[in-house]
This record gives structure tokens, sequence and C-alpha cells, in this order.
């Protein structure tokens, strides 16, 4: 075979390319240190890189070739060729470093925040209830009831761009993505990939992780995350949620795409590996954080963020597929699944330890004047919570509440009938199911009062709360049912019918027909000294149910009016005909003002003193002068 | 036998006893049957340890293959002790004494083991590094007879396969990094970094001080306790503390100063752990070989990696052209391309290996909470 042809013009040019390859030699020259080709100007980088592809075609021309006399020739020929293409190859390394380098700073603030956003989302979550009342009220109640539930907002996406989707910015100049291109074609063909994919790993990478701590994603450890307070995890897990979505739609996106346009020639292979040597180990810490918070302690008062964090991956899950979609990045979509399922699960054994904790929670000193119980303030305002996370929770809760005994101690349980609660969602009857155990529980705690009136009271009270909270929430109420909701209501009643015996039966007994007649007639055979004995046990008893009632609370105005006049509508109609009937007995005797010490209407006044929570005094009864 | 058959019938076993547990008061010799047979097979999957895989070339233990089979016998163990510790008792002995208080222990360390199990998995991630730079070098070794170019090109990949390695293996925060992969000294450009790593944890943790404060309170339990679920406990603490040790060791990650200085307190009157105690005085010795030299972990991939890389690193340094193969040269480039291709086909599975026993670990931990809670003690916040 013979040599090329135009040996000489070939040569020519192969020197002439040689040359230039030579003189930008930074091993060999001071010059060739002090400037960059590709800054320096236009003409000279596409001088050089000419000079390349002249060098690279010489290489394959040269393995072509391969005369017998030429052998020797041709080797020492390739070997010279193979040494400039190193040269050029070294060069080009740099020259690619340096042009992403002078083109890789942490994406900039406007790309990242908005400008104009003003401070809080308009639509946050139902603020939890912050009634007053309850906060001077007992505090020694256990460990369930000293957790705070915190004010739930919805993601806060104000201050980060919109990021509802996927949006690839362009992180570099076309010029400079033109530039690399060219470098990298020229580097691939000559068989210098893995040098190409690290200088470009590396680069991007530190600009990952400047971006990564503008966006404030921080680097905690699993231990760190178990140490920190859950109040302090929680704005973290805020700002974790932004981040994340700015990370997966815009971060990673415009990486990808900077993968692409640089290595558009040369086949999809490399511009995923390059991609996934950038943002794998990025990829991996961010997803640590959101990792750490799914296995960490389940606690009620985390249910809520843990939602918020499960919702923000579900809705991320879709682009980071479309991100991270290629074979080697199977890892990364995997780990995010299996996030993604820990935090439901997590969610899921939260409620169920919540609903453990209201069986257990064993306070037993009673709540001073029979009102609301802080634990059921707490439960009703966590399951008023729970109704407006309802969406997700109903996707999640799948299996309804076990109601079997769950230790082995001997206390009964309380059940619940599933037949009449058919066609429900396990959601639905976890609700109901929190409600029966709440009241379970209160039962027990009723029976801490001494005073049997007062426990049905502060029964009353309570479920009529209940009530009210489910009445008040439309989601709540849909959930819990009309049905039930009657069931509640009906038990307050109860309640209050109870309490009006076990009080005023033995007042108004004070107040009967029976006893006072001597003989059969009613002229004159009314036994005075029975009759002084009713009036006084009559006045001592209705003092001390006023003193002590009095001191008892109704914290619902309209449940204590009706209260009261369901005891006036006894109490007061009785006295006055007692009264109207007898006085003139006590009258005509001595110190009438010892036994009748009340006129109806003093009796009237006192009852407004009723259930109001404020001790009177004993005078306060008394408005007749001697 | 091999370590999976020997657990399915162990737990064959243990689940036909269960139902006799259920049946039986006095199930007291059953157990003690059980803990002998729990520590009787943790010896012999460790003894098992100290030699060597068949196919594995390299005279130091710590080898891919070999971390592999560790950790499938950690997970091993970890499924009998779960079983022996849960079995037929519902949620109850757990929170009784003495387990009230030891598994928290236990629960704090796997805490610990978590994040050593991501480090160490981050540190994989550099080896993967160091081995597509030793590629480089390997491949441009390849051709014969071996030209100027590829003796530079090769150069230039060592340097940098020589620089991450030790980089990587000094306290990261402590290096100030003065030499660069760049070819030439650039003015005014400050934004080299250690190539290739991406730093996933703050600067002041530390695997050493991990692992130390995981083996601080191992205390054998002594006189009646040391016959009841308290042993198990503590074997399964001791295996858990070396196999992060073993990890940590092998492959470089943030801070492993002081590594060496962990102090395994177990005494030697007991039989199941001469193995363990073998081992680690083994790979001990190892450290404090290499401590000498000074390089980024003992996984024995890496330093073949690192010795073939000085060799070939002085070849290139004074080669010169003449025609002709160095056969030393040509042999040791062909064995760094044959252990890049160990670590490209072993990687991946170890990473993999890592995150089962990731989640293993996770596992457990929340079945433990979930019976402590319902054991309903209000004790100390546990983590």
């Amino acid at each position: 075979m013979e040599l090329p042809e135009n040996p000489n013009k070939d040569n020519n040019g192969y020197e002439s390319a040689e040359k230039i390859i030579l003189r930008w030699d930074s091993t060999a020259s001071e010059e060739a240190r002090e400037k960059m080709i590709f800054e320096t100007d236009r003409h000279e980088a596409d001088l050089y890189l000419h000079a390349v592809d002249e060098i690279q075609r010489s290489l394959s021309n040269a393995s072509i070739s391969n005369t017998t006399t030429a052998a020797a020739v041709a080797v020492d020929d390739q070997t010279k060729v193979n040494s400039t293409i190193q040269i050029a190859m070294a060069r080009l390394e740099d020259e690619f470093r340096n042009i992403l380098m002078t083109h890789s700073s942490a994406l900039e603030a406007d790309s990242l925040f908005d400008p104009s956003s003003s401070s809080f989302s308009a639509s946050s979550h139902h603020e939890l209830e912050d009634d007053d009342a309850v906060n001077n009220e007992d505090s020694s109640h256990g460990d369930l009831l000293q957790l705070q539930l915190q004010h739930c907002e919805s993601s806060d996406s104000s201050t980060f761009r919109s990021t509802s989707s996927i949006r690839e910015l362009d992180l570099m100049p076309g010029e400079a993505i033109s530039d690399l291109q060219a470098i990298a074609t020229r580097m691939i063909s000559s068989g210098y990939l893995r040098e190409c994919i690290q200088v470009y790993g590396s680069v991007r990478k530190s600009a990952i992780d400047s971006s990564f701590r503008k966006l404030g994603i921080e680097k905690l450890s699993i231990g760190d995350i178990q140490r920190l307070e859950w109040e302090a995890l929680e704005s973290k897990i805020r700002r974790w949620i932004r981040a994340a979505k700015v990370c997966i739609r815009i971060l990673f996106s415009s990486e990808k795409k900077l993968c692409e346009q640089i290595f558009e020639c040369v086949g999809t292979d490399i511009d995923d590996a390059c991609f996934m040597e950038t943002v794998k180990g990025p990829a991996i810490q961010l997803f640590n954080f959101a990792e750490a918070i799914s296995i960490s302690r389940r606690s009620p008062e985390k249910l809520f963020k843990i939602l918020d964090l499960h919702d923000a991956l579900m809705d991320l899950l879709p682009d980071i597929e479309a991100v991270f979609d290629s074979k080697s990045s199977e890892s990364i979509r995997v780990q995010a699944a299996e996030i993604l399922s820990r935090l439901a699960e997590a969610a899921r054994g939260i409620l169920s330890e919540f609903e453990s904790a209201i069986l257990r929670e064993p306070s037993r000193v009673p709540v001073p004047g029979g009102t609301i119980h802080p634990l059921t303030r707490y439960v009703m305002n966590y399951i008023s919570l729970i109704s407006d996370y309802k969406q997700t929770l109903i996707e999640l809760i799948m299996s309804k509440p076990s109601t079997g005994s769950r230790y082995s101690g001997d206390q009964s349980t309380p059940d619940m009938e599933f037949a009449e609660l058919e066609g429900k969602t396990p959601l639905a009857l976890h609700l109901i199911w929190i409600i029966v155990v709440l009241q379970f529980n209160l039962e027990g705690k009723s029976k801490h009062y001494r005073d049997a009136s007062l426990a049905h009271l502060f029964i009353m009270n309570n479920v009529h709360y209940i009530v009210q909270k489910v009445k008040g929430s439309p989601e709540l109420r849909e959930m819990i049912g009309d049905d039930y909701l009657r069931k509640l209501t009906g038990k307050f009643r109860q309640a209050a019918t109870s309490y009006q015996r076990a009080t005023w039966v033995s007042v108004l007994y004070c107040l009967r027909d029976e006893g006072l007649h001597v003989s059969g007639s009613f002229s004159s055979g009314v036994s005075k000294s029975a009759l002084r004995e009713r009036f006084k046990t009559f006045n001592a008893m209705f003092e001390e149910v006023h003193r002590t009632q009095a001191t008892w609370l109704i914290p619902d105005t309209q449940l204590r009016e009706e209260l009261r006049i369901s005891i006036s509508e006894k109490c007061i109609p009785a006295y006055r005909s007692f009264l109207g009937r007898f006085r003139s007995h006590i009258e005509s005797g001595r110190h009438p003002e010892n036994y009748i010490k009340y006129s109806v209407e003093d009796l009237e006044t006192a009852m407004l003193d009723f259930f109001e929570g404020y001790p009177v005094s004993h005078q306060h009864l008394r408005r007749r002068s001697q | 036998m091999p370590a999976t058959d020997y657990h399915a019938s162990f737990l064959g076993r243990l689940s036909i006893r269960r139902n006799q547990v259920i049946a039986m008061d006095g199930n007291h010799e059953q157990e003690l049957e059980d803990l002998e047979l729990f520590s009787k097979h943790v010896s012999e999957c460790f003894t098992e340890l100290l030699s060597p895989p068949d196919d594995v070339p390299f005279d130091t233990l710590l080898s891919i293959p070999w971390l592999r089979k560790l950790l499938d016998v950690f997970l091993c163990c970890e499924a009998e002790f779960k079983a022996i510790i849960m079995m037929g008792n519902d949620s109850f002995q757990i929170s009784k004494p003495p387990l009230d208080r030891l598994i928290p222990d236990l629960l704090d360390r796997s805490v610990k083991a978590l994040d050593i199990c991501n480090a160490v998995t981050n540190g994989l991630d550099s080896v993967r590094h160091y081995q597509k730079l030793a590629e480089i070098a390997a491949s441009a070794l390849e051709q014969k007879p071996i030209g100027d170019g590829q003796a530079r090109r090769a150069k230039k990949a060592l340097n940098s396969l020589m620089l991450a390695m030790s980089i990587d293996d000094k306290d990261c925060s402590a290096v100030k990094t003065t030499e660069r992969s760049w070819s030439f000294s650039r003015r005014g450009v400050n934004k080299d970094r250690s190539p290739g790593h991406f730093r996933q944890v703050a600067k002041s943790w530390s695997a050493a001080k991990q692992i130390q404060t995981m083996a601080c309170n191992l205390v054998p339990p002594r006189g009646a306790e040391a016959s009841g679920l308290a042993s198990p406990v503590y074997i399964m603490s001791v295996i858990m503390v070396f196999v992060m040790w073993a990890l940590v060791a092998a492959i470089p990650c943030q801070d492993r100063n002081g590594l060496l200085a962990t102090h395994f307190p177990v005494p030697k009157q007991l039989n199941w752990d001469q193995s363990i105690i073998g081992l680690h005085e083994k790979i001990g010795e190892e450290w404090k070989k290499k401590e000498k030299k000074g390089a980024a972990g003992l996984l024995a991939e890496m330093q073949k990696m690192e010795k073939l890389g000085h060799n070939l690193m002085e070849f290139t340094e004074s080669f010169q052209f003449h025609g002709e193969t160095d056969e030393k040269a040509a042999a040791h480039a062909a064995e760094l391309a044959e252990t890049c291709r160990r670590m490209e086909e072993g990687l991946l599975p170890l990473q993999v290996k890592i995150r089962e026993v990731f989640h293993r670990i996770v596992r457990t931990r929340t079945e433990f909470l979930h019976a402590l809670d319902q054991g309903g003690k209000s004790s100390a916040p546990l983590v």
C-alpha cells in the first residue's frame, strides 16, 4: 500500500497543527501557562480546535497505513501523534475546567427567590384553638398534655419562586456551551471520556454545593435530627420542603439540561453519566434529611408536619422520576419511594400511638369545678386538625382501628359497634374510635370526684364540648356522622339529668307535702315543728348547694343557661308553692326570720351564681334585713 | 454450612418452640437453650470470617467480598436476635428490667450505626472516584509499547489518584489544598476543592467518635442477668459495634483519627466472642501497619490500588520512550486493571448491601420503639 496522497501537504498540515499544540503545552512554556486559549480570543480557540482535529485525523490515517516497510515508522509516528494528542488533551482538559469554573457559581438569587413575595401565603390550615380558659387549669396532667400543638401553616411557597413544576434554567451562556461542546467532543473522540467526566463532575458539584448552602440545606446527621426538639425540626422541615422543590424542579433539572446541551453530539449515555456524577451525591444528601425525619420516634405532635412532608414528596415524585429517569439513577428513585412509604407508615403509627395514649392518659387529679378537661381540648383540637388533612389521611389510613385489649392489664377497654358504622372510611372509624376512647378515659376520670353531682357535670361539660367541636367543623361532622352525633348529644343530656337528680332530689324533698300534716284535715293540722325543720333543712341544703356549685363551672354559656333554667323550673315553683301554703304557720310563730330566710326572688337571684366558677359569700344570699 | 441455611433451621426450631412456650409455663430452660444456640451460632459465623473468601487474592482481610460476607453475618445474627427478644412476648419483656434500660442503649447505638452506614456509603463514592482515576492510568498503560503520551496521561491520572487518596485520609477540614489537579499553576483561582468528593456531613461529625461512643458503655451482663435476655442484647451490641468499626476501618469516611483506640471491653472468658476479638486484633494490626505509610482506608482493593499506583507512578516519572515494553510495568498495569474490575463489580453490590443493613436496623428500631411505648412506661425521652 502506498503512503497517503500528497504527503507533503498532509505533513504540512500536520506539522503546523503540531506546532500549535506544542506552543500551548503548559508543561513546556511559561507563556502557555499564563493565558487560557478560550479566554484569549475566538480566533486562537478556533485555530487550536482545528489543530486538534488535524492531529486526530493523522492518528486515524497512521493507524490505517500498514506497509511493511513503514511499519516501524508507522509505530513511531503513531507514538509521536499519540504524544501530541495527549498534550492537546491535557490542555483541553484545563480549558474545559476553566470555562466550567468561570460559569459555575451558585444559582443566582433571583432564580431562586421571588423578590416580590409577600410574607405568608393566604391559605393556611385550620388554626388550633387557643382557649385562654385552659391556661390556668391544672397543669399537672400527664405527658401527653404538656405537648403544645403548633400552629400549622400550609407549605409556604411565597419566598421562593413558584416551583410547582419543572423549570429548566440556562446555567451558562450559549457561547460557553458551544465551546464546552467543542472540547468535549474532541476529548471523547480521542478516548479521553473519563477525564472529561471527572472534570465536569468535580466543578459542577461545587456549584451545586454552593446552591445548597444558599437554599439552607443543612448537613445534619440522623443522630443530630433525633436529638433536636420537634419545634426546631418543624421549621427545618418547612425549609426543606421549599428547598427540595427548588432542587428537583429547578436545580437538578437545569443541570440535566446542561449535560444534554454539552454532550449533545455524543450520545445519551455520556450525558447521563455526567449528570449522575454531578447530582448523585447532592441528591442523596437532600433525601437523607427526609429519611431521618421518617424514622424519628413517633409522637402525636409530629403527625401534621410528617403529613406535610409526605404530601410534598408525593407531589414531587413525578418530577423526581422525570429528572432521574436513567438506569443509573434508579437508587435515587428507589430511595424517594422508600421515604414516602416510611412517612406513610409513620403517620399511621402516630395515629395509632395517639389512640393508645388517650386510653392510657393517666392523670387522676380531677379538674376543679368539673369543667372541660385539657385532654378533651387537646384531643378535639387534634382531630379537627386531622379532618383538615382529610384528603391525605383518607389515602393513608387503610385499616380499622384495633379495638381489642392492647395489653394484659385487667381494665376493660371500650368497644365500638361496627355494625352501625357501615360504609364509613377507615379514617372516619378512627376518628369515632378516638372519641369513644376519650369518653372512656373521661368516665374513669369522673370517678375521682367525691361528689357524684360533680362527676355528672364533668361528663356533661366534656361531652358537650365534643359535640360542639364536631358541629363546628364540617369535615369532621361529615366523617363522624349525624347518627353518632345524636348519640353524643343524648349522652350529655343524660348527664345533665343525672346531675339534677343527684343534687336536687334531696333538696326538693324538703318541700314535699307528706309528713307535715298531723291529722287528716288541712286547716290546723300542720306540725309546726316539722315545718320549721323542713325550712331549716331546705335553707341549709340550698345554701350548701349554692355555695358549692357556684364554684363549679359550665364554660358554655348556653348550656349553663339551659341547666340553670331547668333547675329553676323545678325549684322555684316548688318553693313558691311551699311558701304560699305554709308561711302563715311560720309567721304566726316566734322568729319566723330564722326559718323563712329567703324570698322567691332571692332564690332566683341565687340561681344566677350557679356554675359561674366563682366562690360566693354566704351573706350574698341574704337579702332580708333583720 | 452456609450461613443462610443455618439461619433457616435455627429459626425453624425457634418457631416450633414458640408454640410450646405459649403452652407451657416455666420455659426458662428453653430460653437458656436458645440463648446458647444463638451465641454458638454467632461464634461460628465469625470464625468463618477469620479467613478470607475463596476467590480473593489479597492477604489483607478487609476486601469487598469479605465486607459483604461480614454484612451478611450481621443480618443473619440480627434476625435471630430479634426473634429471641420478640419471641412470644409481645411488648412485655421489653419494658421490664433489665431490657427497659438495655434496649434504649441499643437503640442509641442503632442511630449511630445508621449514620455510619450513610457515611460509609458516601465513602464508597470516593472509592469509586479512585477507581475511575485508576482506570484512566491502567488503560493508558495497557498499550504496548507505551508512548510518551500514554505515560504522561497515566502520570496525570495517578497524581490525581494519590492526591485524592491522601486528602480523603486526613481530616477533611484540616487540609488546605495547595496542590491542584491543574497541569500548571494559575493565578487567582481559588475555587478548587478536594476533587470528586461531595461532603455530606457537617465538619464536626467524626466516624471515630461515633464508634467510640457506641463502644463506651458496652458492659457484659453479670450474675443473674447473664442468663437472661440481657446476654443476647449484649452480644448483638458487640456485633453491631464491631461491624461498624470494621466498615470505618476499611472505607474512607470523615475523621477516623483514634479509631484504633476504640476499646472493645470484651472479657475473654466468654467464648462466643473469641473470633470477634481475633478479627479485631487482626484488623488492628493491619491498621497499625498502614498508619505508618499513611493511606486512605484498609480496603484491600484500595491498598492494592495504592501500591500499584505508586509503582506505576515511579515508572511514569522515569519513563522514556524506547519502543520496547517494560514487562514489569505492563504486569502492574494489568493488575491495576484487574483491581479496577473487582471494584467495578463489587462496589455497587456492597452499597446495596449496606443499604439493606440500614433498612434492617431501621425496621428493628421501629419495632422496639413501638414495643417500648406499648409497655407504657414514661421513661426518659428516647432518641
